[in-house]
């Protein structure tokens, strides 16, 4: 996924920081369905754990935006309060979520259930990379951000990044081992 | 090791991975939670009048002046407890029977020095900008919420509730996430930080005489936060059953190589802990 969040001006910033709600809601409006996505596919599909993950990222924006300098990057911070949300909730949820509870519908046309059915394998495949690959994985998915940028909002170094994506993908090739021959 | 195709193959397959549209009630929580006042509001427009500016100047001026005087002499709390702000980074609550001075307070360095008593952090800021100077080191901020005590002496503890806190003294470092606690002695500065939560078995053994085999026995994989600065402070002949220790409860990747990590090269640790700390 490469296509880029609109860019968030200074002027929505600065109209923000005065507790501006239009402003807010613009900035919300171009983050959030990555903020939600990658929350939801972090807890396994769940929404309801996915809205409160977002809810607190941007309650926490909010609170913190007098603090953003401006010399970083809005997304890399944006970023990093998802990866720090989203661990501490995980610290803090002691129960696993039932995938089957938590997955979309399924679709009634046939190719709809193939399309859905590769979906949710790999759904479930990112679900059981251990978390430092998952979270890795899809903040570059999401958002087609530098090693930089992912090594500040990881706190880390780019190497370490690198080496983070390079596993997490292998270990979603073996995990989707049955969909290489349709892929070829 | 990389494996290219498989790496393009499970790019292809995460494409298919769709963005999920945030469902509006996200949006209406987060309204109801400003509305039930979360984010204090910002103050309503009111104009002043012209001499009121002047008046104002005057006051900032002054005031400014006796704060400052005020920030290089020492804050004894008393029976009460005292708030300051730090910079716009944050806060500190210094408790009742502190003692302790501002060092510094610049853009980039804010610096108390705690003589005695108890303070309570909170920093939302990048690191390394906010310092805390004890008898028995430094702590430095790394973005956190932390409550840190200390005696004349140097002796303290320090309880970290919200991001990480590096310890320092004379080249010694102890780095303590949230939910770990250590402690610091006169002389010979931060001890080995471990997790609240861990077992007295382990608190014993590195908190008083150091029993590096009843630490290894005790620790859990989340207590490789221990193990990975035990390594650091046994001897030579100590350091290979830590190391394999910490291999058995946290499977390491290829990548951190165990000879450098045994001769404590810098690089292998940072990466050795890097591969642990998500488990912190």
């Amino acid at each position: 996924m490469t296509n880029h969040p609109v860019q968030v001006t200074t002027e929505i910033l600065a109209a923000c920081r005065t507790g501006d709600r239009d402003a807010f809601r613009s900035l919300y409006d171009t983050y959030k369905d990555r903020v939600y996505s990658i929350a939801l596919y972090f807890f396994h599909g769940d929404r309801a754990a996915a809205g409160d993950a977002s809810q607190q990222v941007f309650l926490k924006l909010l609170t913190q935006i007098g603090q953003f300098r401006g010399d970083a990057e809005f997304s890399t911070w944006l970023y990093r309060m998802v990866v720090n949300t989203c661990v501490d909730m995980t610290r803090r949820r002691k129960r696993t979520t039932d995938l089957s509870d938590t997955l979309p519908a399924p679709a009634r046309q046939h190719e709809e259930i193939e399309q859905r059915q590769v979906v949710d394998a790999v759904q479930a495949a990112v679900a059981e990379l251990p978390e430092k690959f998952r979270i890795a994985v899809l903040l570059r998915h999401f958002d087609d951000l530098s090693y930089e940028e992912m090594a500040a909002i990881l706190n880390c170094s780019a190497g370490t990044v690198a080496s983070r994506l390079s596993r997490g993908h292998r270990m979603l090739a073996v995990r989707l081992k049955k969909f290489q021959e349709r892929w070829k | 090791m990389t494996d290219p195709a498989a790496e393009r193959f499970a790019q292809s397959m995460l494409a298919e991975l769709p963005l999920v549209e945030a469902p509006e009630s996200v949006w209406r929580g987060i309204e109801a939670r400003l509305d039930a006042g979360e984010r204090p509001r910002p103050a309503p427009v009111f104009r002043w009048p012209r001499w009121a500016f002047a008046i104002a100047a005057i006051f900032a001026i002054v005031a400014a002046i006796f704060w400052r005087a005020s920030q290089r002499g020492w804050i004894d709390t008393g029976h009460s407890s005292q708030t300051i702000a730090i910079g716009q980074i944050g806060t500190v609550t210094i408790a009742p029977g502190t003692r302790l001075r501002v060092v510094a307070d610049r853009p980039e360095e804010h610096r108390l020095a705690l003589q005695h008593g108890e303070i309570h952090a909170r920093i939302t800021a990048p690191p390394r900008l906010f310092f805390v100077d004890t008898a028995s080191g430094t702590a430095i901020d790394l973005g956190c919420e932390y409550t840190l005590t200390a005696d004349d002496r140097g002796a303290g503890e320090l309880h970290v509730t919200r991001g990480w806190v590096a310890f320092v003294w004379q080249g010694r470092e102890s780095l303590t996430p949230a939910g770990a606690m250590v402690r610091t002695r006169p002389v010979s500065g931060p001890g080995i930080p471990y997790f609240e939560d861990a077992s007295s078995e382990l608190k014993r053994a590195v908190d008083g005489r150091l029993d590096v085999n009843a630490a290894l026995g005790a620790a859990r994989p989340r207590d490789t936060l221990t193990l990975w600065h035990l390594l650091q402070r046994v001897s030579d002949t100590d350091r290979a059953p830590v190391y394999d220790r910490i291999a058995t409860l946290a499977p390491l990747p290829a990548s951190i190589d165990r000879e450098k990590v045994l001769r404590l090269d810098p690089e292998a640790l940072k990466l050795l802990k890097e591969e642990l700390a998500w488990t912190w």
